[in-house]
């Protein structure tokens, strides 16, 4: 069962047309790794569905819920609430972490299940033990952001995504504002989650982990997906000569 | 001057030292949350408003405050005046709004009122910049990460950005608040009975430059508090960076 399923998203900015009709789904449990050459829009379509940026066109269904279709050539959002209802199903892990500073490591946690889903401070900050125990965090409650480690941070920042309990969460580069001693813990948890069958769409330049850990790869360039597929068919033997020049740079790095 | 001068004319000093503190106090009042309002006026989206708002914050930044208090302690008697003239012509009545400006003309504390007028609009102008400028500040991030978790965006202002903002503008609020301690001493072009009057009336008086020494001892002593003051409130903030 697909439970993200983009068809035709196109996204410019200005002149620049940053999305050109892109196609793909997500099945439930599925890992999805984007790669692809820096400016090929990889982000942009991060952003294009978790509704940080607004499409020009193309439809785009989350759990069966049409956030965006389009009718006569123009893209048509669903309703505010239906979008909120969509947004509250969906996680994303920001590059930079994006913690809120003034917020201790439990108040970021609780703050949306607490002020959003209205759960009770009780069994927000229970569940938040138990997120905070899986990333190695027990203990840090009480600090705040600047108190921790780039790896920490993130790892805030994973627990505070899945304090919403998502069907799916998003993490666009999730390492590479992190020294590289420090990406192997985020990668350790990612594959923790991957083993636990969270549906999961990473925008990675770690090439190795994407192999390891997704079971669908997802190629893009210029604002087009080259190409999608296996791990170890897009890895191992492709036959595309874009791909094959983009993976031929990371040969010998890793 | 004798030690006893000096000594006397810190006294009587000390007893406008509350027509000082008034004006201070007063003023802070009213411009902080009028620079919180300019700053929302500033970001409005209907341009002609934001025009209006750099038009305000130009003059008032653009010009002495001295000038501002002598227009303002003269422009509302002109006004009203001239309001009353216009409703006397047509063969209105007074009332509303040009009756509360005329009664408070003639009320004893007009000078008082002019004052914090001028004052409040004045440092309306500067809060807002700074207030702005702590509100840029914040990393568009912020309101992203708030926006996925589902807050609303009175959600986030309240919970995210606003208290951050506090933080970031401390400093420079700290810096406009000692200036505004030693601009009180502006409301002597109208003759305002403040520390800064008497101490100019009490050089005449003992042919010495002493009583403004004295003065700015007072004004000193005001700006420490003031300093530690927020030295405190800085330190509350200081638990993240
Ligand atoms: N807000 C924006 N305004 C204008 N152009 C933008 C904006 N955001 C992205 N772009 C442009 O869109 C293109 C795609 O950017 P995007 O960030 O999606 O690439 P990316 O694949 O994520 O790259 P990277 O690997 O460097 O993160 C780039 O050419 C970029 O300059
Ligand atoms: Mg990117």
């Amino acid at each position: 069962m697909s439970i993200l399923e983009v068809n035709n998203l196109s996204k410019s900015f200005g002149d620049l047309q940053v999305l050109k009709d892109i196609s793909f789904s997500v099945d439930k449990g599925q890992v999805v790794s984007i790669i692809g050459p820096s400016g090929s829009g990889k982000s942009t379509l991060l952003r294009c569905v978790n509704q940080l940026e607004t499409a020009d066109g193309g439809e785009i269904t989350v759990d069966g819920i049409k956030m965006l279709t389009t009718e006569n050539g123009k893209a048509v959002y669903a309703p505010k609430k239906t979008l909120r209802d969509i947004r509250l199903r969906i996680g994303l892990v920001f590059q930079n972490f994006n913690l809120f500073p003034h917020k201790s490591v439990m108040q970021n946690i609780i703050e949306a299940p607490v002020h959003v889903l209205k759960k009770s401070k009780q069994e927000a900050v229970a569940y938040a033990e138990e997120l905070l125990e899986k990333m190695g965090l027990t203990g840090k409650e009480k600090s705040y952001p600047c108190e921790l480690s780039g790896g920490q941070q993130q790892r805030v920042s994973i627990a505070r995504a899945l304090a919403l309990k998502p069907e799916i969460l998003f993490f666009d580069e999730p390492t590479s504002a992190l020294d590289p001693e420090l990406t192997g813990e985020i990668l350790k948890i990612i594959k923790e989650l991957a083993k636990e069958r969270m549906t999961m769409v990473i925008v990675t330049h770690e090439m190795e982990f994407a192999r390891d850990v997704s079971n669908h790869v997802i190629f893009m360039d210029g604002g087009f997906i080259v190409e999608e597929g296996d791990p170890s068919k897009l890895f191992g033997d492709t036959q595309n000569e874009r791909t094959k020049q983009f993976l031929s740079r990371y040969k010998g790095t890793n | 001057m004798k030690t006893d001068d000096m000594l006397n004319v810190a006294k009587i000093l000390l007893e406008y030292l509350p027509n000082t503190l008034k004006l201070f106090f007063f003023t802070l009042l009213f411009s902080i949350p009028l620079g919180v309002l300019v700053t929302g006026l500033k970001r409005c989206r209907f341009k002609p408003i934001s025009w209006l708002t750099n038009l305000y914050i130009l003059v008032m930044r653009g010009t002495p405050l001295m000038l501002q208090i002598v227009a303002v302690y003269y422009a509302i008697p002109m006004i009203v005046k001239g309001a009353k003239d216009s409703v006397a012509a047509n063969g209105g009545e007074i009332g509303g709004f040009i009756q509360f400006l005329d009664d408070c003309m003639h009320s004893e504390s007009y000078m008082f009122v002019a004052l914090i007028v001028a004052f409040s609009l004045n440092y309306a102008a500067y809060f807002a910049e700074i207030f702005r400028g702590g509100l840029e500040a914040i990393p568009v991030g912020q309101y992203e990460a708030a926006s996925m978790l589902g807050m609303t965006k009175t959600q986030t202002f309240f919970r995210i950005i606003m208290p951050q903002v506090v933080k970031r503008v401390i400093p420079a609020t700290a810096n406009e608040v000692i200036v505004l301690v030693k601009d009180t001493s502006l409301a002597t072009i109208i003759a305002y009975a403040e520390i800064m009057l008497k101490a100019k009336q009490m050089m005449n008086t003992y042919s010495s430059i002493m009583p403004l020494f004295i003065a700015g001892i007072f004004y000193f002593v005001l700006n420490a508090v003031v300093t530690a003051v927020f030295m405190l409130i800085e330190k509350h903030y200081n638990y993240y960076h």
